[in-house]
């Protein structure tokens, strides 16, 4: 996404819904990922499963590509819960919105939900991501 | 109580996960940039990285969070991948070198309506012991 169609941090509210991502995990993207992450297990490829970590890697990249988040800014936790396998070639569309956004002394705490599901819109992955900012962000 | 599921025969509450050690070079990083595009400098740039508070690149969150997916796949199979629950907090950076050890204790094991509960405590530290993940999983298993 170019940078002017990303949203800038000070701009987001709790309950800003960004705009939905779509992508397809092919066997291709599925390697790589499993090379990356050092993962020789048969359960993916012998099943032609994607690796829940995998959508959630995807869904956290469709994030970064909508938000402007100052310089510092820091990804502090994270909740998943896989909800349903996926299989390779599945199309996902993940959805994210504000769930909060909250002053804490000299930071800000962002928190984002993410909901992902599958092209026959079953609910694949849902998460909690939560990022600390610095006070100068809202200036940025 | 005492069960086997997936890998694990004599599942219990107080039993530990088989760990995973990876250590981290600069390649695996750029790797999972690539595999999971995000290209975010601090990751990847070595140079840009140096002028930063951090010092120098670091790992992916998510990658090392990758790791412990893996050990939970390891342990319990599909049960992880459909069911599975993780909450966690970055404490420390992972950086090129560090070797992580990612390792797992089952805390609770509850059963109800066939079906079991397990929680555990899980951790990624490195070399030096300081802890880089801490948190817990949840996941239900048919028993």
């Amino acid at each position: 996404m170019p940078k002017e169609q990303k949203i800038e941090y000070s701009q987001l509210e709790a309950g800003y819904e960004f705009p939905p991502s779509s992508y397809k995990l092919d066997n291709s993207i599925v390697a790589t990922y499993l090379k990356a992450v050092e993962d020789t297990s048969s359960l993916y490829q012998d099943a032609g499963l994607v690796p829940p970590m995998a959508i959630a890697a995807y869904a956290m990249a469709a994030l970064s590509e909508g938000i402007c988040l100052p310089p510092g800014a820091i990804h502090v936790s994270q909740e998943f819960e896989f909800i349903n396998t996926a299989n390779i070639n599945d199309t996902f569309v993940s959805c994210a919105r504000v769930s909060r956004k909250q002053r804490r002394g000299k930071f800000h705490l962002l928190v984002i939900d993410l909901n992902v599901s599958n092209q026959k819109q079953k609910a694949v992955l849902a998460g909690k991501t939560s990022f600390i900012l610095p006070e100068y962000g809202e200036d940025n | 109580m005492e069960m086997s599921v997936g890998q694990l025969p004599g599942l219990s509450e107080g039993m530990n996960l088989p760990d995973i050690k990876r250590v981290i070079t600069q390649e695996n990083i750029n790797l999972y940039a690539e595999a999971s595009r995000d290209f975010n400098p601090i990751h990847i740039d070595e140079d840009f990285a140096k002028k930063t508070p951090l010092g120098g690149t670091i790992a992916h969150g998510m990658l090392i969070l990758a790791y412990v997916s893996q050990m939970m796949s390891a342990a319990f199979g599909q049960s992880w991948l459909a069911g599975g629950k993780l909450s966690v907090r970055f404490k420390t950076p992972a950086r090129p070198g560090d070797t992580i050890t990612v390792s797992g204790r089952i805390s609770r094991v509850e059963k109800s309506d066939g079906q079991t509960s397990i929680r555990c405590d899980v951790l990624c530290q490195n070399q030096n012991g300081e802890s880089v993940i801490t948190g817990e999983t949840n996941l239900r298993v048919e028993k």
